[in-house]
C-alpha cells in the first residue's frame, strides 16, 4: 500500500506562546505534514509557526474558526491528502495521540475519529459548567441522531478524505464541532471516538467566557434543530 | 389650511419614486435591489392617491382611523424590506468568506513557488 499523505490541521488566532511547542511536537512523528491557518492574529502567530517548520496559510482578515478550519480542509484537499487531522493551537490536544486516532480511522473504517475526553477516565478535569454542557450536548446528539457520542465538543479530529471533500464544500460557520457531528450523520459518514489526554491549555486564553457559553449552548441547539429539519441536502 | 394625510403621503411617494430612479440612473442601487423600493413607492402613492380604497379596508379591518392602515402597510413592508437585507448580507458573508479562503490558499502557494525557485 502507498504511504497515506497525512496533514495536521491547526487553526490558531493569537496564538504564538503555544503553538510553537505544537508544531514541533506534532512534527516529531514522521511523515506528518502540518499546516497552520493564522485565522487573522495581531501576533506572531504565523511567524513563529513558520519558524518551526510548519506551512502558514495567513487569512486576510479573521474568519472564526468555521471559515479557518474549511481553509485548511480546501489545502488538504488541494494537495491530495488522505487524512486530515484537526489539533488546537494552545496546546490542550496531545499531539502523541495523533497517530493514534489515525489508527484507528484506518483499522475502524469510521469517516471520522474524535479524539475524547470522557471515552474512559483521563486525567483531564473540567469544570461542572462545562460537563453540564457537554452532557447536554450528547444527548441532543444522541436524539437528533441516534449516536453516542461523549465528547462532542472536542477540537481533536482525523477524517479521510471523503469527509475533507465534504468539509471544503461545506462547513458550519461558527461553533462548528456538533453541528458537524449531525451534518455527518446525515450525509451517511460514519463518526467514532477514541479515549486520547488532554491538557489543560497552555497558553493565551479560551475564547469562551461565561456569558459566551450560555450564547454558545442556545446557538449551537438551535443550529442543530434546523439542521436536523433539513431534509437529507445540507449544502 | 389643513393639509391632509394623504396629501402629504401622495407628494412623499413620489419624491420616493424619484429619489429610486435616480439612484439606479446614477448606478449607486442596483436594480435588483430597487425594485422592492419601487413597489413599496408605487403602492404607497396608490393607496393614498385613493383614500376610499384604504378606507374600505380600514372598515373591514376594524381599523377606526383610515391612515394609519397606511402606517400598517410601511411597517410590514419594512419588516419585510429588512429580512430580505439580511438574507442578502448573508449570502455576501458567504462569498466573501470563500474569496478570503482562496486569497489566503493562493498567497500560500506562491510564496511556496518563490521559495522553491
Amino acid at each position: 500500500m502507498e504511504k497515506q499523505k497525512v496533514l495536521v490541521i491547526i487553526p490558531a488566532y493569537n496564538e504564538e506562546k503555544s503553538i510553537g511547542a505544537v508544531i514541533s511536537a506534532i512534527k516529531e512523528q514522521n511523515g506528518i505534514d502540518v499546516v497552520v491557518i493564522n485565522d487573522g492574529s495581531k501576533d506572531c502567530t504565523g511567524k513563529v509557526a513558520a519558524n518551526h517548520g510548519a506551512r502558514v496559510i495567513s487569512l486576510p482578515f479573521n474568519l472564526g474558526i468555521g471559515g479557518a478550519m474549511q481553509t485548511g480542509y480546501m489545502f488538504a484537499r488541494d494537495n491530495n491528502y488522505d487524512v486530515a487531522v484537526q489539533v488546537d493551537a494552545d496546546g490542550q490536544h496531545n499531539p502523541l495521540y495523533v497517530s493514534r486516532i489515525i489508527e484507528k480511522l484506518n483499522e475502524t473504517g469510521c469517516d471520522m475519529v474524535i479524539g475524547s475526553r470522557y471515552v474512559e477516565e483521563t486525567s483531564y478535569k473540567s469544570s461542572a459548567a462545562r460537563r453540564v454542557g457537554m452532557v447536554f450536548f450528547s444527548w441532543l446528539v444522541f436524539v437528533l441522531t441516534g449516536l453516542r457520542v461523549k465528547d462532542t465538543t472536542s477540537g481533536f479530529r482525523a477524517v479521510n478524505r471523503r469527509v475533507i471533500e465534504y468539509f471544503s464544500e461545506s462547513y458550519p460557520v461558527d461553533y462548528p464541532e456538533v453541528d458537524v457531528l449531525v451534518r455527518l450523520h446525515k450525509k451517511g459518514f460514519k463518526v467514532c471516538e477514541e479515549p486520547v489526554e488532554m491538557h489543560e491549555r497552555q497558553g493565551g486564553k479560551s475564547s469562551i467566557t461565561p456569558l459566551k457559553s450560555i450564547y454558545y449552548m442556545v446557538k449551537v441547539s438551535i443550529a442543530l434543530l434546523i439542521n436536523s429539519l433539513r431534509s437529507g441536502e445540507i449544502s | 389650511m389643513i393639509i391632509s394625510v394623504y396629501s402629504i403621503a401622495i407628494a412623499f411617494s413620489l419624491i420616493f419614486l424619484a429619489v429610486i430612479v435616480e439612484l439606479v440612473r446614477k448606478n449607486r442601487l442596483q436594480e435588483r435591489y430597487s425594485l422592492l423600493w419601487l413597489f413599496f413607492g408605487l403602492t404607497l402613492l396608490i393607496l393614498s392617491s385613493t383614500p376610499l380604497f384604504i378606507e374600505k379596508i380600514a372598515v373591514l379591518l376594524d381599523v377606526k382611523y383610515a391612515p394609519s392602515v397606511l402606517f400598517l402597510f410601511g411597517m410590514v413592508f419594512l419588516i419585510i424590506y429588512s429580512l430580505n437585507i439580511t438574507v442578502i448580507f448573508s449570502k455576501q458573508a458567504q462569498k466573501i468568506t470563500r474569496l478570503n479562503q482562496e486569497i489566503a490558499l493562493l498567497k500560500e502557494k506562491l510564496n511556496q513557488e518563490k521559495s522553491e525557485q
